[in-house]
């Protein structure tokens, strides 16, 4: 039984609607329709009542097929998407007797700055998530800038030391990054992210596109570096094999729809649902 | 439309070939089309531009003025230039100017550069106010690229010519999103941009449309003015307003304004000023010099870099109370110092 007084993130009925929508949508869509566009009024259902919640220095993996709406779940995490229904709550881990804040109710500037300072995310593809017109160290260095940090020695020493907790070279710092490789892109995110320590860091599909030797030096990294920090993490992947090496607990996701949450490893060795069990049967 | 559909009297609808061949015909050849028009000034609207979009450039002046540093959005109206050659200023000029105003107009700092003379011309022609050199006498100054080394007063406006308005263009160029980030002042990718300066060239390079915090609220142009003409907008005794006529855009620094530029503790921003480069003409060590190079005319000698003040008019006037080089520097920045003029020293050139 969780400790429902030690979470940091939790959602309820957190719903993101692309379309007019009518009385139908809930009916005519979702995982037993097989669709997320409902027939009549053509509204994608992106993510539908979606609850959950996750404690401090847990890791909560979202799992599903492409377009079961685990990316625009992260999205609505990462604010950077309005929801159309629900609530998104945090809680800072740090003085947990505060009450809960709802993200989005926060204002414009409220919600870039619990962007840039509370979240951290790293994207599937690096020019999401950095802009390849900067240097490495600036793009490491952005949130110090957006945190009001003007000094650049300071900076510079910081975006350094971030640099060598993720393995980079920190004489490429003032490389540009598309002298980098996949891999080392994906470590440049994470420094990013890690720059204004989160306490929340999301990763959507992080090691897509990467070779396996590469995959599972950037899972270890990241593993390592939650076990130093505490952070809280969300990942989402289509792999199973990277939910159960990150992730504790497992939603799968489809149409929308959460369709099993539970233990990753009880998910994995007895899926309830028939969609969960096709997803494990054919990673098997 | 009862105009249109008379015939006018003296057209001559029977055969025209012979009159569009003649070359007798005013405006056929070059040298008709580049003489000096001498259409009465009577025939324009005073300042040119209609009092319906007069009265529109006063009422975005007026919502710039209120919100230092905000762009404002006017209808950017076509004038007998280019857009990019001082439109915008000169469309501020225009629906601002009044006939007891005296102008005086300068490019690069020179009264009598190319640009300069011409929209002089222009508005002199429309207008008829009185034109100066002298910045003391005027009471509108339009420029590019430069802010007059004189202090300006409270009763004197500026007019500068903006190419482009907007700082976040070199980081964001979608206009949607940048008029954003202003909204909620979210300056951080400018920051990056700032940092990126510092570790490409060793320090804060940027030579002009050196970014400003204005009344920390907006992220401000400069307009091309050297860094050494930004500090002169802090705190500054005059209105500055600036018209970019290509963007579509006024943007106003009011009297008594805070002006910052951007810097870091560590790499502070700096004026191109060099201690002991003075005018080779009048001697002034404070002002915005010009480097020009002189061919040498000896067989050993392969010439010099020449410098000069970049503001005519200032240094002229120096130049006429006797300021030379060798006179040394005096101890006000003002080139009529009395005590360097009392003692007779004015009248040594």
């Amino acid at each position: 039984m969780r400790d429902e007084a030690t979470w940091v993130l939790r959602g309820t009925g957190l719903s993101k609607y692309y379309g007019p929508g009518c009385v139908y949508c809930a009916a005519l869509t979702g995982p037993d329709r097989g669709t997320s566009q409902c027939p009549l009024c053509n509204t994608v259902t992106a993510c539908a009542n979606v609850n959950f919640s996750v404690d401090r220095g847990e890791t909560l993996g979202i799992v599903g097929e492409s377009g079961s709406g685990k990316s625009t779940l992260i999205q609505l995490i990462h604010l950077s998407v309005p929801a159309s229904a629900g609530s998104l709550e945090f809680r800072d881990p740090e003085s947990p007797e505060t009450t809960p804040i709802n993200l989005l109710h926060l204002s414009r500037a409220a919600n870039r700055a619990f962007r840039n300072q509370r979240l951290g995310i790293v994207y599937q593809r690096p020019e999401l998530g950095l802009n390849l017109q900067f240097t490495v160290g600036a793009n490491v260095a952005e949130k110090l800038l957006l945190a009001n940090w003007r000094h650049v020695g300071h900076i510079r020493e910081r975006a350094t030391q971030l640099m060598v907790e993720t393995e980079l070279p920190p004489e490429r710092i003032d490389d540009d990054p598309l002298t980098f490789s996949g891999g080392m892109l994906q470590r440049v995110q994470i420094a990013k992210a890690l720059s204004s320590n989160p306490v929340v860091l999301l990763l959507d599909e992080v090691t897509s596109g990467l070779d396996l030797s590469v995959q599972a030096s950037v899972l270890d990294l990241i593993k390592q570096l939650q076990w130093e920090l505490g952070m809280t993490m969300l990942a989402v992947s289509h792999d199973l094999g990277v939910i159960k090496h990150l992730a504790r607990r497992t939603m799968v996701m489809k149409n929308g729809h959460v369709v099993e949450s539970g233990l990753t490893d009880q998910i994995l060795e007895d899926p309830q649902h028939p969609y969960t069990q096709l997803l494990v049967s054919s990673a098997l | 439309m009862i105009r249109m559909m008379e015939p006018a009297p003296e057209m001559d609808t029977t055969d025209t070939t012979d009159s569009m061949d003649s070359p007798e015909e005013p405006g056929d050849t070059l040298a008709q089309l580049l003489a000096p028009s001498d259409a009465p000034a009577s025939l324009y609207n005073f300042g040119y531009i209609d009092e319906d979009s007069k009265r529109e450039i006063r009422r975005r002046l007026l919502k710039a003025v209120a919100i230092p540093g905000h762009q404002v959005p006017f209808a950017s109206r076509d004038l007998p230039i280019a857009r990019g050659w001082g439109t915008g200023g000169l469309q501020i000029t225009m629906a601002i100017i009044m006939p007891e105003d005296t102008l005086k107009v300068i490019d690069q700092g020179d009264d009598d550069s190319v640009n300069a003379v011409n929209l002089r011309r222009l508005i002199t022609k429309t207008t008829g106010v009185a034109t100066t050199f002298d910045t003391e006498a005027a009471s509108i100054v339009q420029t590019r690229h430069r802010i007059p080394e004189e202090p300006m007063r409270p009763d004197q406006i500026l007019v500068l010519q903006v190419p482009m308005s907007d700082p976040l263009r070199w980081v964001e160029p979608a206009i949607e999103k940048a008029t954003e980030m202003h909204g909620e002042a979210d300056y951080g990718t400018m920051w990056v941009y700032m940092y990126e300066s510092v570790v490409r060239s060793g320090d804060l390079k940027i030579a002009t449309q050196y970014p400003v915090m204005v009344e920390d609220r907006y992220l401000m142009d400069t307009t091309p003015i050297p860094r050494h003409d930004v500090t002169k907008l802090h705190q500054a005794e005059m209105l500055s307003l600036f018209g970019a006529g290509r963007e579509k855009r006024v943007y106003a620094v009011p009297p008594y304004t805070r002006v910052v530029p951007l810097e870091f503790e560590d790499f502070r921003f700096k004026t191109e000023h060099r201690p002991g480069q003075a005018c080779e003409r009048c001697g002034a060590e404070w002002t915005f010099l010009t480097r020009s190079w002189v061919t040498g005319t000896g067989a050993t000698t392969s010439g010099h870099w020449l410098y000069q003040c970049s503001d005519s008019n200032y240094c002229n006037q120096r130049y006429a109370r006797g300021y030379r080089p060798q006179d040394g520097i005096p101890d006000t920045a003002a080139f009529d110092a009395p005590a360097k003029m009392e003692d007779g020293e004015g009248d040594a050139g």
